[in-house]
């Protein structure tokens, strides 16, 4: 009897050689994006890890045109490209911008909402690592509650709750919104082949694992993802049209903790005198999953 | 459309005749400059407009939307949330080989700085018209400051003295910017030009196409079937090698805008070149170098005054030196020059004089610089004489001359 052949690409679309750090989240997300994209995809790259990791001039580490422009203006350079493409009888092409969560939930979000609010035929991801990793790690807005950066140092770790940008788009009523880990592969491959099918503005949040940042082992990267999503820091779900579907319930209660105290980055919690900070995080983590549950319940439903 | 008013049928034929010769297979229109403006962009067929509102620029991208709503334009027209993300726009459509038009002003274009330097070294023939007003103290009126202020960003720029000048501008810019892949920036007075109607001629569609042919693929634009990398960081050892061949290209721009502009006179029956000059000869005592509508002013007053001559900078960048020298190849260096500035960078000079100090290197010629009409005030035919008569008889090296 024949192996059965278990690897998930078929057909590799990343050249060998790319720049990224061991364990990058950009890595292994591109590898599984571009085997399902295809070549005749266009990637719209901001300023991000991924500008650099996918070549300096004059390399290319993904087969596909990959555009690098500015760091504000990823989706209204791809409103852009796809307008031309358009009016060159090429809608079929996908249009994908790959961006991280300061090009995403800062920089990049005035862009991003009006493409959105067109609902432009853009498939957009962001690799959300939680810090300008590109930069060596300062604080962003996606940046978790409690962490150390650069920019928040230990003796002002981050004390602000990093915003809801899954909120802000569903509220733009944009057809496909949707988390994704790269502990779940099969879970984010549906995704981005569901999202490639769909016409307009498509999101998917993917959680990114980042050594480097979040200082863990470069090994450690999926099993942290994967307590991301167990322990509900993370959970899996997707938006059609402000309609919520929570896409995987853990079965065992994982605290939150047990997904933090694997990255370097919030030791200093786990002192006997930071109790009262990881309850905090623990509540917030609850709450949001509660909140989460209630919206995959009602709404739409009403 | 209460701009556009067509000649009225009911006059004598013969008047009607005169006319509607005077440009063989264009249409006279009574037009605002911003109205000229969008039938620049109409009839050069651009495929994509890019818009966002800002006073004095706004007529133009509405006016846009109405040629595009009622299907006498076949574009995309897409309202963008910022100027940044309609440059940005601009750049993505334009990598991809469409022809792209969008009008700003003021805080618009400073809003765009960092993209009009990525769409001039992405090498992307974009046509925009900029209506200029300056910055803070907050002023929406006439002033060069905000595209003076943009003139090392790598975009070529025109600046017409007239509504005419500035739709036959925007057709020369497309043939320009697509011939050198860099782009052209048109600029025009904000309300002395943008909202004060002109007899304007409108070329017809395809005489216009006879002269600026429909976009052609270069090669080098992004191509599904043929995957690249674009804008991909450079390494020090490369990185100059973009810049050379910039250097290479922009340093055509002067001969360039002499020789479309002769051919446009062949096509259109209006000769444009990148300088004129005016009354200027052996004789010459004084010169005046003007920008845009002060041009237009000048050009009555000096007929009072046989010894003054006067520069117009049609292409101010690159700063077409090799036009001024010619233009005084007969002039005694004993003659002064007087440059007037609507324009102010926060420095002792302003940037015709600074301009043309860089263009005169070795020459002997008194220079003097006036800064008059900022913000929108008024440069009236009073003014001029002023200018004159101040650099007679108590000029000083800088001068404001409404202060004195």
């Amino acid at each position: 009897m024949e192996p059965e052949n278990r690897f998930l690409i078929a057909e590799e679309n990343v050249f060998s050689g790319a720049l990224s750090c061991r364990g990058c989240g950009w890595a292994l997300l591109v590898r599984h994006l571009s085997s399902i994209l295809g070549e005749d995809t266009i990637y719209v790259l901001p300023a991000s890890c991924l500008s650099i990791i996918s070549g300096p001039y004059p390399l290319n580490e993904i087969r596909g045109s990959i555009v690098h422009t500015l760091f504000a203006a990823a989706p209204a350079t791809a409103t852009g490209i796809r307008v031309a493409l358009d009016r060159d009888g090429k809608k079929d092409i996908t249009v994908a911008v790959l961006a991280g969560d300061g090009g995403t939930f800062d920089i990049g979000l005035q862009s991003m909402s009006g493409a959105a609010t067109r609902n432009e035929n853009i498939l957009y991801i962001c690799n959300n690592n939680g810090a300008y990793m590109n930069t060596g790690i300062q604080t962003s807005t996606a940046t978790p509650y409690g962490a150390i950066t650069t920019t928040s140092p230990l003796s002002h770790y981050k004390d602000m709750w990093p915003k809801d940008l899954m909120g802000i788009i569903a509220a733009h009523n944009v057809p496909y919104a949707a988390t994704a880990s790269l502990a779940f592969l099969n879970d984010m491959r549906t995704k981005i082949e569901k999202a490639k099918d769909i016409k307009g503005f498509r999101l998917l949040m993917v959680d990114g694992p980042c050594p480097p940042g979040h200082k863990t082992e470069p090994e450690a990267s999926v099993s942290v993802a994967r307590l991301a999503v167990e322990s509900k820091v993370f959970p899996l779900f997707e938006v059609e049209n402000q309609k919520y579907t929570v896409n995987y319930f853990p079965e065992i209660d994982v605290k939150a903790r047990e997904c933090l105290k694997l990255q370097g980055r919030f030791k200093h919690l786990f002192r006997n005198d930071s109790e009262d900070v990881l309850e905090q995080i623990q509540a917030f983590t609850d709450k949001n999953w509660q909140r989460l549950n209630e919206l995959a319940n009602n709404v739409g439903n009403a | 459309m209460a701009n556009i008013v067509e000649v009225p049928s009911n006059k004598a034929k013969k008047e009607k005749e005169k006319v509607t010769t005077k440009y063989p297979r264009h249409t006279l229109k009574i037009l605002k400059g911003n109205f000229a403006a969008a039938e620049g962009a109409k009839i050069c067929k651009v495929g994509f407009i890019p818009a966002y509102p800002i006073t004095p620029q706004t007529t133009i991208v509405e006016q846009l939307s109405s040629i595009v709503g009622q299907g006498k334009l076949d574009a995309t027209y897409i309202n963008m949330d910022s100027e940044h993300s309609v440059f940005a726009a601009a750049m993505g459509a334009a990598m991809a080989g469409e022809r792209v038009f969008t009008a700003t002003s003021g805080q618009g274009l400073f809003y765009s700085h960092e993209v009009l330097h990525a769409i001039a070294h992405f090498r992307l023939p974009i046509v925009i018209c900029n209506v200029g007003r300056p910055s803070i103290p907050w002023n929406i009126w006439s002033d060069q400051t905000d595209s003076i202020s943009q003139r090392d960003t790598g975009w070529i720029q025109y600046y017409g003295e007239s509504s005419q000048e500035v739709l036959d501008d925007i057709i020369q810019g497309y043939v320009i910017a697509e011939k050198l892949d860099i782009p052209v920036m048109v600029v025009l007075d904000a309300f002395y030009q943008s909202h004060t109607s002109e007899n304007v001629w409108v070329p017809d569609d395809d005489l216009v196409a006879e002269f600026l042919p429909a976009k052609t693929k270069t090669g080098n634009e992004i191509d599904p079937k043929n995957p690249r990398s674009f804008g991909g960081l450079v390494p020090t050892e490369q990185y100059e090698s973009f810049n050379y061949q910039y250097w290479r290209d922009i340093n055509q721009v002067e001969d360039l805008t002499d020789q479309i502009g002769k051919e446009f006179g062949e096509k259109f029956g209006r000769k444009y070149s990148a300088i004129e000059a005016i009354n200027i000869g052996p004789k010459t005592e004084m010169i005046l170098v003007t920008l845009s509508s002060i041009t237009t002013t000048a050009r009555g007053v000096i007929k009072n005054h046989p010894e003054v001559g006067l520069i117009k900078l049609r292409l101010f960048k690159p700063f077409p030196k090799k036009s001024v020298l010619n233009a005084l190849k007969d002039v005694s260096e004993q003659a002064v020059i007087v440059n007037v500035d609507r324009n102010f960078l926060g420095d002792k000079e302003g940037a015709v004089m600074h301009e043309m100090k860089r263009a005169l290197y070795g020459k002997s010629y008194k220079m003097y610089n006036v800064y008059t009409g900022l913000g929108g005030k008024d440069v009236p035919p009073s003014t001029i004489e002023k200018i004159i008569k101040k650099t007679n008889e108590d000029p000083e090296e800088v001068m404001w001359i409404d202060f004195e």
